[in-house]
């Protein structure tokens, strides 16, 4: 079968066994980017790390009382060990000197290194049953049998309705504890609610992702939603989103190629998808920020190009002739390329049309002619004025500015300035009836 | 100079919080008037926002208590709001000025209840007073120091209180925002409110206290503002501190030294 293929007997649950893949991964990337977005707000990525490294010797430690991969006793070992370096964490950087990057570093080698050193020796110690432990570390969603999925689906609808139910107080809790606490919310229990469902919640995604890159389940999906939204129930819901997906595709590639671990897959297609929210989401979006900046330089490259002509006509009152490129180019104090795109857009917009072997303005054009210089002076008028500037200090500042003025600005600056005729240098401020 | 009143806003009895080691408010014992705006100022580090939080019990008090109405706060917290500092939040937290304002009502409605017609009409109102409608829908990182300033204000509103403990309301605020929040304040004073101010400029004070409490770790004064605001007082409360008082105190913190037998 080609890859493709492959793909596309995953999806259609050709095997039975692909099915529980399916829906293992779904549950468990899906809570985690709902309970993840809590960690992501209250900017405890780090703790989250800490937990998921940290679970490993507590599930070594379940299989080697248990004897066997029971996944409620495995989730109950993860979530005491997770639980207990939290405790450990906090404990040593309120305690001690050690800051808190410090006690997170060095709870999670700790626990870490621990969970390896029990791991190792579970396999060399030719117990049956062992095989398949080693998966934790980097995940392996193929190896979900049906009762994992069916604890998984128990403890994460639990931890969904205690989520829902507690939304106001886990939100208030990671905007502002302080206010939480002074309108009287069990500012404690909240914090140790919270704590045990992400611990619960790393614990199940362990199983899907491994300990090494299970935070980045947690915290990613909530970072790239960010991007999309300012509400955090839509931000929420895309983090869960995006994690069921990232979640589905990764378990369906690592189950098509065998022996290739999940976790890897799963994080590189989150991270596909955080890179593209970065790039495209509508806040705080690179393109956003890069298109607005283009258009930006657009009506500025036009108004300064449609400027030209009023200072070459002196004010639209006389005719200088045709008026070239290169008449433009020698009067212009605009870069040439500057200029060219200028025309190209002006012209583009029907501001400007060649005639008489020459360039002449639309009606429009003339208007937003006169309305660059009327700006111009007008904010001349005004920082000479208010800024205290002398008359020959004025200009750049003017030239920058005389783009962004708004009508409504404009109007402020009339009433300011009583309605004035002419600038600092004594030119006239031309009129525009609009 | 302490001045006593009778049937105290706010009494607090030899308040002593211990933070690292160091006591950061000690021995503060005083009685609040009802319905006045009471500023509490004093240098860099001398316990302002330390006594309010203790106050809102936000910190505990290693020794002493405090009455609220006579009563203890638990009892009356529905009549208490507190203003954080601005600083104290982010945001860059995916809110707008509606979500957060709304959040005060949360001190009637609990965790759990849902906000009902009420509720929304009085967040309105609120918004209204500190002319943020027009910018309810924002997102709050999008808003200048003094409008974030008001939504905190807002928010406390909401909460229909009769003591607001305000820390440091007017810091990062344009001069139009502070004469419009002072002007605010005046208005809820009117109402009968009872307003506690973390301030620290001298300059404005007395345009704008009726009461004023100085702090410098120990309490240095608390009455009428005319009283209070005097050179030699403020002298004692800017002027450096009682340097036994702060031997002892490193030294309970050098020796992780008790201050009291429990």
């Amino acid at each position: 079968m080609t890859w493709w293929q492959e793909i596309i007997s995953f999806f259609s649950f050709a095997e039975p066994n692909v099915e529980i893949v399916f829906w293992g991964s779904l549950l468990l990337s899906a809570v985690s980017g709902l309970v993840g977005s809590f960690t992501f707000l209250r900017k405890q990525s780090l703790i989250g790390d800490v937990i998921a490294h940290s679970v490993l010797p507590g599930i070594c430690l379940a299989f080697l009382i248990g004897k066997e991969k029971d996944p409620t006793y495995l989730l109950i070992g993860a979530t005491i060990a997770g639980w207990l370096s939290t405790v450990a964490v906090d404990f040593i950087s309120s305690r001690s000197k050690i800051k808190s990057d410090t006690a997170i570093a060095l709870v999670l080698s700790v626990f870490f290194g621990l969970g390896v050193l029990i791991l190792t020796n579970i396999q060399h110690s030719g117990m049956a049953n062992q095989s398949g432990l080693d998966q934790f570390i980097f995940g392996r969603a193929s190896a979900m049998n049906p009762a994992d999925v069916r604890v998984f689906a128990v403890v994460g609808m639990l931890i969904t309705l205690i989520v829902l139910i507690f939304f106001r107080a886990f939100k208030l809790l990671s905007f502002d504890p302080q206010f939480a606490q002074s309108i009287g919310f069990p500012l404690d229990l909240l914090r140790v609610i919270l704590s045990v469902i992400t611990v619960a919640t790393v614990a199940m995604g362990v199983q899907a992702v491994g300990v090494v890159l299970m935070s980045a389940l947690l915290i990613t999906p909530a970072a790239a939603a960010r991007f999309w939204t300012d509400r955090i129930r839509v931000m929420m819901i895309l983090a869960v989103l995006i994690s069921a997906a990232s979640g589905v595709i990764g378990a369906a590639i690592s189950y098509t190629s065998s022996g290739m671990p999940t976790g890897p897959w799963i994080v590189v297609v989150l991270s596909i998808m955080a890179l593209f929210s970065s790039l495209v989401g509508r806040n705080k979006g690179l393109l956003k920020s890069r298109l607005l900046r283009w258009s930006n330089d657009r009506k500025i490259a036009i108004e300064n190009t449609l400027k030209s002509f009023f200072y070459l006509t002196d004010g639209f009152e006389n005719d200088p002739g045709p008026i070239t490129n290169k008449i433009l180019r020698e009067n212009s104090r605009m870069h040439p390329a500057d200029l060219r795109r200028g025309i190209f857009y002006s012209r583009m917009k029907g501001f400007l049309k060649k005639a008489h072997g020459g360039w002449v303005l639309s009606e429009e054009g003339e208007r937003i002619s006169k309305e660059t210089v009327r700006k111009h002076r007008l904010w001349e008028l005004y920082i000479s004025k208010y800024m205290h500037l002398k008359p020959d200090h004025v200009h750049d500042d003017a030239e920058g500015i005389e783009h962004i003025i708004t009508p409504e600005i404009e109007a402020e600056l009339e009433e300011l300035l009583e309605f004035p005729e002419t600038d600092p240098h004594d030119k006239a401020i031309p009129k525009v009836s609009r | 100079m302490i001045t006593e009143v009778k049937d105290p806003s706010i009494e607090t009895h030899n308040l002593t919080v211990v933070y690292n080691k160091k006591p950061a408010i000690w021995n503060i014992d005083f009685t609040l008037p009802k319905g006045q705006i009471i500023g509490i100022m004093g240098p860099n580090g001398s316990g302002k926002s330390t006594l309010l939080k203790s106050i809102m019990g936000i910190v505990d008090p290693n020794i002493g208590y405090v009455r609220i109405f006579d009563k203890t706060l638990d009892e009356v917290r529905d009549q208490v709001s507190y203003v954080p500092q601005r600083q104290s939040v982010d945001w860059d937290f995916p809110a707008s000025v509606y979500d957060v304002v709304a959040m005060g009502r949360y001190a009637r409605k609990g965790m759990f209840m849902r906000l009902n017609k009420t509720d929304h009409e009085v967040i309105t109102a609120c918004l209204d007073k500190v002319n943020l409608l027009p910018y309810q829908n924002r997102q709050i990182s999008q808003l200048s120091g003094g409008q974030q300033q008001r939504v905190f204000l807002a928010r406390a509103l909401t909460q229909e209180a009769d003591v607001y403990l305000m820390d440091e309301p007017l810091v990062g605020v344009d001069a139009s925002t502070e004469q419009s929040i002072i002007t605010l304040l005046k208005q809820m004073k009117s109402e009968g409110k009872t307003i506690l101010v973390v301030h620290h400029d001298l300059h404005t004070a007395s345009d704008y206290f009726d009461w004023l409490v100085l702090l410098n770790t120990r309490l240095v004064a608390s009455g009428p503002f005319a009283q209070v605001f005097d050179e030699d007082i403020l002298k004692d409360t800017y002027g450096g501190q009682l340097t036994t008082l702060s031997k002892i105190a490193s030294l309970l913190k050098e020796k992780s030294f008790p201050m009291r037998h429990k």
